[in-house]
């Protein structure tokens, strides 16, 4: 067991992501269906399967029956393993009684034993609420390379979106000399993806110091990052180019969920980097005569009567004759009825659309999520 | 169906199928835009709870091994028996053994199988079906054998050939014979179906010791008027491939809406190796109807009447029309395609055009690449 790559990653799944509305209301969000066959975590799962990432524990916390029926032993990923592979990492209760997980920290915190056990050299923190796709041993080589205690992955910003993020400022070297969270008037540009490289020991010291003191709010961003900077660590920061979205709303995940039909940089076509989950098992889809399918990505067992432009479906849809759906999202198991009109939506599983029915119009700028309670506007 | 095991004959080598069959046993043949024939028979046994499940592999055993592997699609890879693929038996004068030689050199299998009953199937028929009431007439009322047929009519002759089952005129069972295609409606014998284990293995051993049989159908046939045999009439959607042309036929039938039901959704889903591939993404120029789609695909061209397979990719100006495309098929720019078969990772060049016959499709060989 020598052998192995000594890195374990620890992935923060126990978002309840609220923004998201009716689409976490029975659900965390990294399992929230996404790009018409995923669901939210399998990006970072297949990341660190692509990136030959043994050992993964996904803490979960929020509204976890989904996500655990999806995650399972974690075959799709590879992570069925006779030791070590994928470990569902719940909250638990102990002779002091029952804790929730209180921050970033604190979760990682709590779960020292399992760490412990698989005595890893680096600990990479994933969080499983991001879309993209990165091979983490680059991030492993620079942070072997620049001999740090941890490396934050940070991608370049628009300006004016700056201030919504945790912002580094580095030095010339990408060494890091200071942290903003969400500052008003930013520095720069770099922000963190939370992303995090840490050498065991060191992360295991700052958690328990964080763990004893009262006043931390048990957060990676807010305390325990600047507290090991502050002891004088050297830090890192690796800069990432690629596709990366925070889908944290209805308008965020529309958009990300569009983003497939454009070039991106995500190609999820790539067979050497392939994005895995758990399979449905159904068969193809099918076009009928008569159905217009322009700018599209659809899935298995959907059936298509009617027109679809700039949209995703999921798996399952039935697109009625004469029904129109335009630069929309469509989730499973979704019935669009004869002659209904369906734009700029977010329509969440098993909702039929009635006949005849319209939703936004074509020249509208708002968003529109329907589920069984009805429709709101994002 | 603890008690009995799921027994698949399959791997007769054939050349009814063109190239089709160079690369792969018949029963591995592509369907449906994602599954092998295979599937059908492995999610009809995982469908009906089989756990011991026998795969007699034939000959080009490689795709069937990478394809079916230990079964983990089908849930049949387990700890107590599970799935166990039989490859080829080659005797010492190096000539193939025919089936009954095969089914006696695994004869210890079965002696030592807890199992009582075999359900014996034939992985070229496409069909679905909940056993239960069957298996539970099967042991109620004590049949050595419960054979499976279907009704045919067959007034073009598509099923010459197949096995007959031969009747008196008090409607008993007398023989198992070949059609010859002198009737319009004739019962087509589909399967062994389920047979008492003691039973297979006195019909093989005896079979083998006068020589006068080479399979198991013909045993039975020789022993008719000796074996309690009873009859299960398939009403079922059933189609038996048995060449190129009803391979064709059937993978188009799938374009009908009830026989996709059927075929797809009924008794069980259909099960089979998934490849995690991507949604299929159809461009600003595409044009799409009525055809199956499978994913992973990136459809920019005209695509009509076709069943096109996982990962297939269509350039913008190309034609396809009443063809099947299987996996990883590429088909350039302004290239032409009717009625064909184009085998896996075939490529056709920008510009080429083929045009198979209404009647018979051309068939374009694995990895090929078609040039001007």
């Amino acid at each position: 067991m020598r052998a192995r790559k000594r890195v374990v990653a620890m992935l923060l799944a126990g978002g309840q992501g609220s923004r998201l509305k009716g689409l976490t209301k029975k659900i965390a969000k990294p399992a929230v269906p996404f790009g018409g066959k995923y669901r939210i975590i399998d990006f970072a799962l297949s990341n660190a399967t692509n990136s030959d990432i043994r050992d993964i524990g996904v803490l979960t916390q929020y509204k976890p029956f989904l996500l655990n029926t999806h995650l399972g032993n974690g075959a799709a990923w590879d992570y069925d393993r006779n030791s070590g592979g994928l470990r569902v990492l719940p909250p638990f209760a102990t002779e002091e009684g029952g804790r929730w997980y209180e921050g970033t920290a604190n979760a990682i915190y709590e779960n020292i034993d399992f760490l412990d056990d698989l005595a890893p050299e680096y600990v990479l923190i994933l969080s499983g609420d991001h879309i993209y796709k990165m091979n983490y041993n680059e991030l492993l080589d620079y942070h072997k390379e620049k001999n740090s205690a941890c490396t934050i992955a940070v991608m370049e910003v628009p300006w004016e979106e700056a201030s919504r993020f945790g912002i580094l400022n580095t030095d010339k070297d990408n060494k890091i000399v200071e942290f903003d969270e969400k500052p008003e008037n930013p520095k720069n540009n770099l922000a963190s993806m939370g992303i995090y490289m840490f050498n065991w020991s060191t992360l295991r010291e700052f958690l328990i110091k964080d763990a004893e003191d009262k006043d931390s709010d048990h957060d990676f961003g807010k305390n325990v990052l600047p507290a090991i900077l502050n002891e004088g660590y050297d830090m890192y920061a690796w800069k990432f180019d690629g596709y990366w979205k925070d889908v944290g709303t209805v308008k965020s995940y529309w958009e990300a969920n569009l983003d497939l039909l454009n070039d991106n940089n995500l190609n999820l076509y790539d067979k050497k980097e392939r994005i895995f989950t758990k399979a449905k098992n159904l068969p193809p889809h099918f076009i009928a005569n008569g159905a217009v399918v322009k700018k599209a990505l659809i899935n298995e067992a959907c059936r298509v009567y009617g027109t679809v432009k700039n949209s995703v479906l999921f798996s399952s849809v039935i697109i009625e004759e004469g029904a129109e759906v335009v630069n929309s999202v469509i989730l499973s198991n979704v019935v669009i009825k004869k002659g209904a009109k369906v734009y700029n939506a977010v329509i969440n599983e098993d909702c039929i659309i009635d006949e005849k029915q319209e939703i936004g119009s074509p020249d509208d700028k708002n968003v529109y999520l329907v589920d069984d309670e009805g429709i709101c506007v994002d | 169906m603890q008690k009995c095991i799921g027994v698949i004959i399959g791997g007769k080598s054939s050349n009814q199928y063109g190239s089709l069959c160079e690369t792969r046993p018949a029963y591995m043949l592509p369907y449906g835009g994602r599954y092998r024939l295979i599937d059908f028979t492995l999610s009809n046994l995982a469908n009906n709870d089989f756990s011991n499940v026998i795969l007699y592999g034939g000959r080009n055993i490689r795709s069937t091994l990478d394809h079916v592997g230990n079964g983990a699609p089908w849930e049949l890879n387990r700890r107590r028996s599970g799935l166990v693929i039989f490859p080829a038996v080659v005797g010492p004068d190096g000539m193939n053994s025919n089936q009954l030689e095969t089914l006696n050199e695994t004869m210890t299998f079965y002696e030592e199988a807890k199992e009582d009953y075999l359900y014996v199937v034939d992985p070229m028929l496409i069909d679905k079906e909940d056993l239960t009431d069957t298996y539970d007439r099967f042991i109620e009322e004590d049949y050595d054998v419960l054979l499976f047929y279907t009704n045919k009519e067959d007034g073009l002759g598509k099923h010459i050939g197949e096995k007959k089952l031969i009747f008196n005129s008090q409607g008993e069972l007398v023989n198992i014979g070949t059609n010859l295609g002198t009737q319009e409606k004739f019962s087509l014998l589909t399967k062994v179906g389920f047979i008492k284990k003691e039973v297979f293995i006195n019909l093989v051993k005896s079979s083998i010791e006068k020589g006068d049989a080479k399979d198991l159908t013909e045993a039975i046939a020789n022993n008719c008027s000796r074996l309690k045999i009873g009859l299960h009439e398939e009403k079922e959607n059933v189609e038996i491939i048995r060449g190129l042309r009803s391979f064709y036929d059937s993978n188009m039938k799938l374009l009908e809406t009830q026989f996709y039901d059927d075929i797809f959704y009924k008794n069980g889903v259909l099960l089979t190796k998934s490849k995690d591939e991507p949604s299929t993404l159809y461009s600003d120029e595409s044009k799409v109807s009525n055809s199956l789609i499978a994913n992973g695909c990136i459809i920019e061209g005209q695509v009509e009447n076709s069943i096109i397979f996982r990962g297939v990719k269509i350039g913008k100006g190309a034609i396809i029309k009443n063809s099947i495309l299987f996996q990883k098929t590429e088909i350039e720019s302004d290239a032409v395609i009717i009625n064909t078969i184009t085998d896996k990772y075939v490529t056709v060049k920008s510009g080429v055009s083929i045009v198979g016959s209404q009647n018979l499709p051309y068939v374009i060989a694995k990895n090929l690449v078609v040039e001007k």
